[in-house]
């Protein structure tokens, strides 16, 4: 599994497509995105971790960063970010490349990102 | 040569973007985006206009329809903008503004004109989308300019407490040798 994530609008599905060669309307077979929405429906750690299990079956997974700005007042916000920042290392874990894109521009962090097609 | 450069509040972003325009050639240009409200702000921007002096920038102050200022540039100018957030809210809010992607034409026409171009801008992505107003297309918007000027760029950088994470191209030889 390749786990690519980044900031918000940075580009992330379009640079997905490039590296499996597949279109827009192709890449709901091969991938998932905005996955750190789902994090906040996972009671505890343990579910946590099973969604991370299941997501990781999928090809490519892709989540945006939100951990980057003030905490939030609201308490269920709070912990869903904090959900969604646990889940990104926990996906980051299970791959065996993780890319980051900032302004349309992939980095590797982990891994080799040359076996894909970019 | 045209560089962006991109990073979080006070990471140190431009004072590295000065230290790559510092090599420039002359004539070098600093174009101002930030509106003046009130003295305080008037006194600071007197002060780094000045100290932009003795480094050898003219400034050019440009809140909006910076493809018409262009013309105002010296021929074969080297140019600093610093920043596009700031330009895309003036052109997107301001009651003389161009509208949703004025700004990005703006930068793509000085980038057709300067002969050295360094663009600032601000990464402000990475704090959710739960947002009110219009601000998510702000964001929208200036993500967009991001990605098209980082397309367009020779080279691209993100600056985190102050060190540069080289995403496209990398130091010339003179920057390597004069560090800022």
């Amino acid at each position: 599994m390749m786990f690519v994530t980044g900031p918000l609008f940075a580009g992330k599905r379009d640079y997905v497509c490039r590296a499996l060669g597949c279109t827009r309307e192709e890449l709901a077979a091969r991938a998932v995105w905005d996955v750190q929405d789902l994090a906040a429906d996972a009671p505890d750690a343990g579910a946590l971790a099973a969604l991370a299990d299941r997501l990781a079956g999928y090809e490519v997974v892709i989540a945006t960063e939100v951990g980057g700005g003030v905490v939030p007042v609201d308490a269920r916000e709070r912990a869903a970010r904090e959900a969604a920042g646990r889940l990104a290392c926990l996906l980051a874990q299970r791959a065996e490349t993780v890319v980051r894109v900032v302004c349309g521009l992939p980095q590797t962090l982990k891994g080799d990102s040359s076996c894909w097609s970019i | 040569m045209m560089t962006l450069v991109i990073g979080g509040a006070a990471s140190g972003k431009s004072e590295f973007a000065e230290a790559l325009a510092r090599q420039f050639a002359s004539p070098r240009v600093y174009i101002a985006t930030m509106q003046p409200f009130g003295e305080e702000a008037l006194a600071r921007i007197r002060k780094h206009r000045d100290r932009r002096a003795r480094m050898g920038f003219t400034t050019l102050e440009c809140y909006t329809g910076l493809a018409t200022a262009c013309d105002a540039l010296p021929g074969n100018a080297s140019v600093l903008l610093e920043c596009l957030g700031n330009l895309v809210a003036n052109e997107r809010y301001s009651p003389d503004g161009g509208g949703e992607g004025a700004a990005l034409a703006g930068v793509l026409c000085l980038a057709d004109r300067c002969r050295d171009l360094v663009v600032v801008t601000n990464e402000v992505f990475s704090g959710g989308s739960d947002y009110e107003g219009d601000t998510l297309g702000y964001l929208r918007e200036l993500a967009n300019a991001n990605r098209a000027l980082a397309a367009r760029a020779d080279r691209v950088v993100e600056l985190t407490v102050g060190l540069p994470n080289w995403l496209k191209g990398g130091p010339t030889q003179s920057e390597e040798e004069n560090p800022h």
